[in-house]
């Protein structure tokens, strides 16, 4: 059975090349499984960088509470804090940030911080952790988001927490990329459609080729098990 | 000369209304026990420095401890959801959400660490956070003219660091993920070390591995021993899955009251 969780992992994992330097932060458990699996699968050679400095971990046996603990560290082959991270993004040394948010619109614009005004906001969200800075400043921001609906693909954003580099969105129903500036469909999911995309979405959906998105390999099934067996990457869907 | 005292007595010396620094990273680390010795003695206005928390910043709201987060990140990570007491704080204005980016945050505790009013950030280039905040403003380089944003420097009155080790004197040493611990301990006023295990004076000096932060910059050490719990601490524990969830179903400061008191 083809799950969104592990098309949406596979998917983030594709889109990591071979050498790069690839971040992602809290509350982060999908993205951390997708760099794992690139690592295990198409890029071996991608430094896989978190919050708590660990540089690629060998075979962490990951914690459900946790996608920036002490389990990225003790297996790790060396030491590079997240102020470290951070800086290397500043001198333009990042070349792939995962992050997340609560709305977006089709220019790369990202919400996490309120719904409603900000110093009287209707929800408090979270904040944008490390958006604000590294949305701009990284190469490639990737961004994933397990909740598809008009008000999360929105025109009019309550508020920009950040504006940027972002390149990709995926969601448990496709992938959007940038392409001059704005949002286009890159492809669908197996397990959905363009008219569910379209309903879902708050603004005209366009695109050049519209692709299915390639399901989940078994190679890729198999190392998600290895890499993942308590199956942390389905804990947003739970 | 020691320092060991108790953790009420420790965090009696914590004003009111102090620009509280907190160590760890969400749910690891995070020092535990002295936020919850924090909310059994009533503290008010607290003004919170941290990157990225979770319960320790929930729970502080919850005891009507806080007057302002600034912080990043404040929730649970994915499995305990969002941290519903702090963001019903702020959204009936009791509590004020300074919103950072992460780095931010790390940018204006190493501005105090460098004793300099503000750091200058790449990024933030387009963000609404730059107008909605008053800690946020251009600046130019006087070299080029090229316009960055400037953030200004956090120093905390005081910060409160869980370490695995420290001895009585205040040399504490952080093993395994270090966060942004080291540099709040140099960007504070001064800092209270809470401790798992107590080493003896010449600990230090016999081991290859020296504290990371030194006694001249901690005025209190503490033993508490799982103060890190009901999170996770490096080499000594992980979560007590239990108790978070117990205390994410307290709905009122009269719950968390009886719930603290049931906590050694």
């Amino acid at each position: 059975m083809l799950r969104p969780c592990d098309i949406m992992t596979v998917s983030m994992a594709r889109l990591i090349r071979d050498g790069e330097t690839v971040f992602h932060g809290v509350s982060s458990h999908m993205p951390m499984i997708a760099v794992l699996l690139a690592k295990a699968t198409h890029a071996p050679n991608a430094v896989h960088l978190n919050i708590p400095g660990g540089v690629d971990p060998q075979k962490p046996r990951l914690q459900s509470f946790t996608s920036a603990g002490d389990d990225l560290w003790s297996p790790a082959v060396a030491e590079f804090p997240l102020q470290e991270v951070f800086d290397l993004s500043m001198r333009g040394g990042l070349d792939v940030a995962f992050l997340s948010g609560v709305q977006f619109d089709n220019r790369g614009g990202v919400n996490a911080s309120v719904i409603g005004d900000y110093r009287m906001p209707k929800v408090r969200l979270p904040g944008g952790a490390g958006s604000a800075v590294l949305i701009p400043t990284a190469k490639r921001a990737i961004i994933w988001r397990t909740k598809h609906d008009v008000r999360t693909f929105t025109d009019k954003l309550d508020f920009t927490t950040a504006r940027g580099n972002v390149s990709d969105i995926v969601t448990p129903l496709c992938v959007f990329t940038m392409y001059g500036g704005e949002l286009i469909l890159k492809s669908v999911h197996p397990t959905s459609s363009i008219e569910e995309v379209a309903q879902n979405t708050g603004f005209p959906i366009r695109y050049i080729t519209l692709a299915t998105t390639p399901p989940p390999t078994e190679e890729e099934l198999k190392k998600l098990d290895e890499i993942d067996p308590q199956d942390y990457r389905s804990l947003e869907f739970r | 000369m020691t320092k060991l005292t108790t953790l009420s007595q420790a965090m009696q010396t914590i004003p009111d209304g102090s620009l509280l620094g907190l160590g760890g990273n969400a749910l690891n680390r995070a020092p535990m026990a002295a936020v919850m010795e924090l909310a059994r003695l009533r503290k008010r206005g607290l003004r919170l420095v941290k990157t990225a928390g979770g319960m320790e910043v929930d729970l502080l709201c919850l005891a009507g401890c806080v007057a302002a987060v600034d912080a990043g990140f404040i929730s649970y990570e994915t499995e305990y959801s969002l941290c519903q007491h702090y963001r019903k704080a702020v959204q009936a204005g009791s509590v004020k959400a300074n919103e950072h980016a992460c780095y931010t945050v790390i940018s204006a505790l190493r501005a105090a660490s460098y004793g300099i009013p503000f750091m200058p950030v790449r990024g933030l280039k387009i963000s609404d956070l730059v107008a909605a905040n008053d800690y946020f403003a251009p600046v130019t380089d006087p070299f080029t003219g090229e316009t960055l944003n400037a953030v200004k420097a956090l120093r905390p009155d005081v910060s409160i660091i869980h370490a695995q080790l420290a001895d009585e004197q205040g040399n504490a040493l952080i093993e395994g993920p270090k966060y942004e611990d080291v540099l709040l301990s140099r960007a504070s006023q001064t800092t209270i070390v809470t401790a798992e295990r107590i080493v003896g004076e010449d600990y230090f000096a016999r081991s290859d591995v020296k504290a990371n932060i030194p006694h001249f910059l901690v005025s209190a050490v503490v033993h508490a021993p799982r103060g890190a719990a009901p999170g996770a601490c490096h080499g000594a524990y992980g979560v007590n899955d239990e108790a978070i969830r117990s205390f994410l179903s307290l709905t009122d400061e009269p719950a968390l009251a009886a719930w603290l008191n049931r906590r050694p």
